[in-house]
């Protein structure tokens, strides 16, 4: 009986769930540097935005490949002196990580659809650097969400060529997230990425004592490429449908600061 | 905790580079103790097998290529200039001077499994030489090579492995 009422339940929640998109959703992209200096290190800030038609919740993200001109300088930011693995990552959190592991921050807006309403949730995450894959340096995706849904999980992104030999990708897999019971999985509808010493403090031994430093951060070239600095994401959806966007990040003038970055 | 791990990380990276310059060193030794006898051969061959080891520090960073320079020892000795491009793959272009002449080259090389991701990078991977000038002129050959990054100060050690120079 008990059984019975349970598929009584999620048959109705089925029938009065709002609809996951079933057209394709469309995405948009903002990237900034801060600081914005050229010749300098920086953080890098993507922040990547995913519409449903006619308001629908969009079908949960499986895939983000983000490209980015070749003229950043990641591997020689000074970010990810250290790595932590998938299992501790998942097992015990970024707080059991190395410091020098840690390349930065972000957020990610979640809706889950219900029977009565859609809930939203925030998602913190943190960005380590993993160990090397295949030969392709590796980074680690940590997110946690506590309510409604109580969450936490970790996902590669891994450095690779990019599409055209002006940009290199970070490739990224996104697991799928059980939501409430009888609901579809978590669908990201904004993730913020910091990619950066923005709030980060490594560590390293001077005459014998352990002091804390900022690393440089992604290099910015001395010269702005031709029109900008071109950014591109794809994005692979549950439903098998895909989106892209891109932005440019104008070339900044010579000796802006804005005001409040650091250095 | 966190003392522990910069420590551990540190004692990694230092064994690392040391294996690295102990095989450099026995390299040049014993490239040392036969250069007259190795040098006729050579010229007579006109071929020149062994490895080399460079140790280059940065002259300049613009985004993510860099311009690093320095000492070649071994089988050649003279002086090394690198246009590095330090992204996904590193590539990057090279010029060998030594008093009878250049040798340039190209190569690619990727993270080895085995960086672990220290501050000091390892990497593997090939170099092709594409000519020079002077006794080196008509050079050409393969080689592969191995290679340590050392993301803090930027500097690099790269070290050719099996492979042949012809000229």
């Amino acid at each position: 009986m008990r059984r019975a009422r349970n598929l009584l339940a999620l048959l109705l929640a089925c029938v009065c769930l709002p609809a996951v998109a079933g057209a394709s959703q469309s995405a948009s992209l903002h990237v900034q540097f801060t600081p914005e200096r050229l010749g300098h290190g920086t953080t890098v800030e993507v922040t990547a935005q995913i519409v449903a038609p006619s308001g629908d919740v969009p079908s949960p993200l499986t895939e983000l490949d983000v490209h980015y001109p070749r003229e950043l300088g990641f591997a020689v930011s000074g970010l990810g002196l250290a790595t932590c693995s998938q299992a501790r990552l998942e097992a015990d959190g970024p707080a059991v990580c190395p410091a020098e592991s840690r390349m930065g921050h972000g957020s990610a807006l979640v809706q889950i659809p219900t029977a009565q309403e859609v809930i939203q949730e925030t998602a913190e995450l943190a960005i380590v650097r993993g160990p090397n894959q295949d030969g392709h340096l590796a980074l680690l995706f940590y997110a946690s969400g506590t309510t409604p849904v109580s969450a936490e999980f970790a996902f590669p992104g891994l450095l690779l060529a990019g599409p055209d030999p002006n940009h290199e990708s970070i490739d990224i897999i996104a697991p799928l997230v059980p939501s409430l019971p009888g609901s579809p999985d978590v669908s990201v509808v904004q993730l913020y990425a910091a990619l950066g010493p923005l709030g980060l403090f490594y560590y390293e031994h001077v005459a014998g004592e352990l002091v804390p430093y900022r690393p440089r951060g992604i290099l910015l070239p001395k010269k702005c490429p031709h029109r900008g600095f071109l950014f591109a994401a794809e994005f692979g959806f549950q439903d098998g449908s895909h989106a892209n966007a891109q932005t440019t990040v104008p070339c900044p003038r010579a000796g802006r600061l804005p005001i409040g970055s650091a250095r | 905790m966190k003392r522990n791990s910069h420590r551990s990380c540190d004692v990694h990276g230092t064994a690392a580079l040391a294996t690295l310059l102990i095989a450099g060193a026995v390299a040049v030794s014993t490239a040392g103790s036969s250069a007259a006898e190795r040098d006729s051969a050579a010229r007579a061959a006109r071929a020149l097998e062994g490895t080399a080891t460079a140790h280059l520090s940065l002259l300049e960073a613009n985004g993510s290529e860099l311009i690093e320079s320095g000492k070649v020892s071994g089988a050649l000795s003279g002086r090394m200039r690198a246009d590095l491009h330090t992204g996904a793959v590193f590539a990057g272009s090279f010029t060998i001077s030594t008093h009878a002449g250049s040798i340039r080259g190209r190569g690619t090389a990727r993270p080895s499994e085995e960086s672990r991701g220290t501050r000091y990078e390892s990497f593997r991977g090939t170099l092709v030489v594409k000519g020079g000038t002077g006794r080196y002129a008509h050079a050409h050959g393969t080689a592969g090579l191995y290679g340590v990054f050392d993301s803090r100060k930027e500097t690099l050690i790269v070290q050719t492995t099996v492979g042949t120079l012809t000229y």
